[in-house]
């Protein structure tokens, strides 16, 4: 009996094992996890922190989910090296794992910037059930907060504390917020709104040390200026965790090089999720697109793969949805184009007269390259879609971004789409 | 599994569709009390107005569903033979789906932070908006191949 070890019980890891089981009863898997939880929603730690959601409805996945499947899950294992040629994996304990074949989806970590003091204790990153119930501790005796970032993350991190009364500071290296995925107008429509709800934010300025013996007590900015908190949160991005495989054999980039079925150069060895570098179907390259859609998608296609089905993937997409104090935004793909009116690339725009609806879309050569909705986000899936598929918008572009622009529009363009007018 | 269709040029956009999905998710069930509950409920299909006709759109429960790889919140499933459901206490309200829907059929309710999409009326396992539209605009039958 063939025996799948999959490194990782998050979303990639149990897409994989939850579409194998849906036509394979037989082959043998086991699920590594270096975390204490069954699967559990980890984009919802946020909610979490907030105190939205309650702990117990974090997980999405209870053991006997995993008893039902048949599925060996093996907690609190931390895999430390992949010897490939030997079909095992080496955890930490010192055991080893054989397997046949083996699903890499260990995901990714906070990146934490190389400065004085980043490791003192209230220093942390925002990934793991574990890390927010430290955050949640410290914001019970620090009434400041720093974030150190205004990314996805950060932001998130500095909404739920605020939720939680402390005072937040957001320590931006960049002129905005957000701005790995808005442009200047709509990340500056969320700067105004976390202003207004007490957030303080420090654009252009970045962190150069945490002050503190052992524990963090203050951090120390370029500009000198020096800020006293015992609680800092890390929200610089992530990094796929390639550690484990740096010896392996497996190519890397920034994350596992997969082909279009989520296999690395190694035919025994699969790769899904944050930690796997795919072919970003909009920015026709290869890329890390680190976001759980992206995730689920892969481990499904690895799935197939793994049992012969020879399923190709069609690409993962930059695409974010976020939501704060009532304000909802959602973006994908280019959002600051190279070179904004060269080349083939055309922006169109509205927004309403009291600015607070804004829509934006790329195109370039008349496909749709990315888009940006804030505040009245309907219908931004159909642009979507016609951006994964490369259609060409000429005929319709002048719809788009109407208030009445719906699929109907969308019925004579020629792509691939359930029928459904009779 | 049995589907939606529309026939747009049917359509007047009567929007008894819209009126009968609402009053069919309100806790009453009833019109005249279903318009002046707290909160009026939203329907979850609705006939867009255009120049080339009148076209009704819900939730196609389609096989792909990108939706449910997209739920952060695990609050979506799909089964083959009921399509697409939707657990709504546990929704967050992160519109991740909307992100994720290509035929723009799911619609954001602001005021409880839920989405809201048509379940083909499962109480009653009968679409409401097929069984009441006079012109048979909307119909609901086995899928076409
Ligand atoms: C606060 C927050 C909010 C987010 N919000 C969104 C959002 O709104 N939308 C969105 O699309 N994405 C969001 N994301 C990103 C999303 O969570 C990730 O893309 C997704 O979790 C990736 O899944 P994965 O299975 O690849 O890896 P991960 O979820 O990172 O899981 C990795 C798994 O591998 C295990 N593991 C790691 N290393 C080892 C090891 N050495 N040995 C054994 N086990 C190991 C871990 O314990 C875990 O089980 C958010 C992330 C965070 C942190």
């Amino acid at each position: 009996m063939k025996h799948l070890l999959i490194i990782g019980n998050s979303a990639a890891g149990i897409s994989c094992a939850e579409n194998i089981r849906k036509k394979d009863k037989e082959i043998k898997i086991t699920i590594l996890s270096k975390e204490d939880y069954t699967a559990y929603n980890r984009c919802l730690i946020s909610y979490y922190l907030s105190g939205d959601v309650k702990e117990d409805k974090l997980i999405y996945r209870a053991k006997d989910f995993y008893k039902d499947n048949a599925i060996e899950l093996l907690l609190n294992k931390k895999a430390i090296r992949i010897d490939a040629k030997k079909n095992q994996v080496v955890l930490e304990d010192k055991t080893r794992l054989d397997y046949d074949v083996l699903l890499v989806a260990n995901g990714a970590s906070p990146k934490f910037p190389e400065i004085k003091g980043i490791r003192k204790k209230g220093v942390l990153g925002f990934r793991t059930i574990a890390d927010t119930k430290e955050m949640l501790d410290m914001s019970l005796v620090s009434p400041v907060a720093c974030i150190l970032g205004g990314g996805l993350i950060g932001l998130k991190a500095a909404y739920g504390l605020k939720k939680r009364n402390l005072d937040v500071k957001v320590i931006v290296k960049s002129p905005q917020v957000l701005s790995q995925i808005l442009d200047k107008e709509s990340s500056e429509m969320f700067q105004r709104r976390l202003i207004e709800h007490g957030i303080e934010i420090l654009t252009g300025s970045d962190v150069q040390e945490v002050i503190g013996n052992g524990d963090c007590k203050a951090i120390k900015l370029d500009s000198g200026k020096v800020i006293a908190t015992s609680l800092v949160v890390v929200g610089k991005g992530v990094t796929p965790n390639t550690d484990l495989i740096e010896e392996s054999g497996i190519s890397f980039d920034e994350g596992i090089k997969v082909d279009e079925y989520m296999k690395t150069n190694i035919p025994t060895i699969y790769a899904a999720g944050d930690i796997a570098q795919a072919y970003d179907a909009i920015l026709e390259k290869a890329s890390v697109n680190a976001l759980w859609p992206n995730a689920v998608e892969q481990g499904m296609i690895a799935a197939r793969n793994i049992m012969g089905e020879n399923k190709k993937y069609a690409g993962s997409t930059g695409m974010n949805s976020v939501e704060f104090f009532g304000l909802p935004v959602i973006s994908f793909g280019m959002t600051r184009p190279p070179h904004p009116g060269e080349d083939g690339y055309e922006e169109i725009v509205t927004r309403d007269k009291r600015n607070t609806i804004y829509k934006k879309i790329i195109l370039k050569n008349n496909v749709i390259k990315g888009a940006i909705f804030v505040n009245k986000i309907e219908n931004i899936g159909i642009l979507l879609k016609l951006a994964k598929l490369k259609v060409d918008v000429s005929t319709i572009k002048d719809t788009l971004l109407r208030s009445d622009f719906n699929f109907s529009v969308t019925k004579d363009l020629h792509y691939e789409k359930e029928e459904f007018y009779l | 599994m049995k589907k939606l269709y529309y026939d747009p040029k049917k359509c007047t956009a009567c929007k008894t569709c819209e009126i009968v999905c609402a009053i069919g998710h309100s806790p009453s069930k009833d019109l005249y009390t279903a318009i002046v509950e707290d909160n009026v409920s939203l329907p979850s299909v609705r006939v867009y107005v255009g120049q080339e006709g009148n076209f009704p759109l819900a939730c196609r429960h389609c096989k792909d569903h990108p939706c449910v790889n997209a739920c952060i919140a695990s609050a979506l499933s799909y089964d083959t033979e009921k399509g697409l459901l939707f657990n709504k206490e546990k929704c967050v309200g992160c519109w991740m789906c909307v992100m994720a829907c290509p035929y723009g059929a799911v619609r954001t309710d602001k005021r409880d932070n839920k989405s809201v999409r048509c379940d083909l009326c499962a109480d009653i396992n009968d679409p409401r908006c097929a069984k009441n539209c006079p012109t048979k605009a909307i119909v609901y039958v086995e899928e076409k191949k």
